[in-house]
């Protein structure tokens, strides 16, 4: 790795006047599962790093008025043990279970899920962020079992967030500050599609960090299916979270979020309007997943991903609704 | 006779689960009997074979060396996408040693490599009865497993 100025700054002030107006100026480091390996392998030579653990107010889960807030550097592991997460919000218990290695969930924080990097890996082998070799994209005719079926443009990685598709179901907020103040981002628009190589993937810009993150505590049935290729640590290959306002036992309202198949985790529309005013069956599942990825374009070896979105928004429903899948 | 022999046997026998619906196949229990002459530490030759198990079930669901054929670059060069079994995946395992005075007149002969030799074949084997579908491609990843049961499958 190339050398770096460290900071390990006590005030959300601090750090912020630490971070630069460009993404190579600093980057921010807190669990370090991600950031740590990129350095290593010369993905990412950050000229500063800024340590954000020693900021208190940074940490910590649990009740914030009518949400509930989990901060920036909870851990996963404080995530995965919390009564609140368990009992109200399946959707995020289970994507935090779904980080399968203890290792990982003891060091990586939720801010760090949400600002990781693609694991694609023609980014990861230096071909920049689209995988594009003389102006042609590697991945398109390439090893792209692991790529987007609803990607955009030239991007075809797959966002990595195992957060984002339940907070999104969920509506929460991000929380950010920068030099100028504090913003309130929808987690739905956090997660963007990069216009170039070298933009990210998110909402921040260079010189803010993500404080908090808010999920409103509104009765829904809520859960989050994940599919990989082994039960141990693994990337997924489709997750699917749900989010569900019932009126009795038909539904008033749906939210549908697929993770891993796009370069965001994407808002399976269609499956939402079909919900509307249904009453959950196998039936009715069956064609809610089905619905979500209509629009799905899969490259030459990623077809099976289609599938496997389909199921995870099958069984996502149906373990919402109670049923043991 | 000696350290080398033609006539060492062994059968590896796999017992699997497939989900048809995502293509995952979960190794429930392999069992291995294994021949190797003259057993002079028995510990140590089941302990061989529980690795060549071990590393079939590895071999039969996840491993590959995944390789861009534009750059001609090796794209798994890690343990994070060059995936091996976790002791979840690999079920149980039960080694038996075929020990017999026949045997064991024909002196001691190396073990290891013949063990890991069936047991991707009988674990794709099992999966293959499971599915109701030949799964023509290891790793038994649910690209490989799904892309055989659209082709010809039960659910087909």
């Amino acid at each position: 790795m190339e050398s770096f100025e460290y900071a390990s700054p006590g005030t959300l002030k601090e750090a912020t006047a630490l971070l630069g107006s460009s993404w190579s100026d600093a980057a921010i480091l807190a669990g370090g599962t991600d950031l740590i390996s990129m350095m290593k392998d010369y993905v990412v030579s950050p000229k500063r790093v800024v340590n954000i653990k020693h900021i208190k107010e940074l940490g910590g889960v649990g009740k914030k008025g009518n949400a509930l807030r989990i901060g920036a550097t909870a851990t996963f592991d404080e995530l995965a043990s919390n009564a609140a997460v368990r009992s109200d919000f399946p959707s995020i218990h289970k994507a935090v279970l779904g980080v399968a290695s203890p290792q990982i969930r003891n060091m990586g924080t939720a801010g760090g899920d949400l600002c990781q990097r693609p694991r694609c890996w023609y980014y990861r082998t230096g071909n920049g962020l689209f995988g594009m070799k003389d102006g042609k994209s590697l991945v398109v005719n390439g090893e792209n079992q692991y790529h987007g079926i609803f990607g955009s443009g030239n991007a075809y990685f797959v966002s990595p967030s195992s957060l984002g598709p339940a907070l999104i179901a969920l509506g929460a907020t991000v929380k950010a500050v920068g030099p100028s103040g504090a913003r309130d981002i929808k987690a739905e628009d956090f997660f963007i599609v990069p216009a170039s190589e070298n933009d990210r993937e998110i909402a921040l810009k260079p010189n803010e960090i993500v404080t908090e993150i808010l999920i409103p505590t509104a009765a829904t049935k809520n859960s989050t299916y994940e599919i990989r290729e082994r039960d141990a640590i693994d990337w997924p290959v489709a997750t699917a979270s749900v989010a569900l306002t019932m009126n009795g036992d038909s539904i008033r309202s749906a939210r549908v979020v697929l993770g891993h198949v796009g370069p965001k985790p994407y808002v399976a529309k269609e499956a939402e309007s079909f919900l509307a005013g249904k009453t959950i069956s196998e039936d009715v599942a069956e064609q809610a997943g089905a619905a979500a990825v209509r629009a799905a374009k899969p490259l030459s070896k990623n077809e099976y991903k289609v599938q496997l979105a389909k199921v995870a928004v099958k069984r996502a429903l149906l373990q919402a609704s109670g049923k043991n899948v | 006779m000696g350290l080398n022999t033609g006539q060492v046997a062994g059968v590896q026998m796999a017992d699997v689960s497939v989900d048809i619906e995502t293509g995952r196949v979960r190794i429930n229990k392999v069992v291995a009997v294994q021949d190797c002459g003259l057993v002079v530490n028995p510990r140590l030759a089941e302990s061989q074979v529980y690795g060549a198990l071990i590393m079939s079930c590895c071999a039969a669901l996840v491993e590959e060396r995944v390789m861009d054929q534009v750059t001609g670059r090796v794209l798994n060069a890690d343990m994070e996408f060059y995936k091996l079994a976790g002791i979840n995946d690999i079920g149980e395992l039960v080694v038996h040693m075929d020990i017999a005075p026949e045997h064991d007149k024909r002196g001691i002969i190396g073990l290891g490599e013949p063990p890991a030799v069936g047991g991707v074949a009988a674990i794709a084997n099992a999966a293959a009865n499971a599915a109701g579908v030949r799964i023509p491609l290891v790793p038994l990843t649910p690209r490989h497993v799904l892309a055989a049961v659209a082709k010809n499958g039960r659910n087909a």
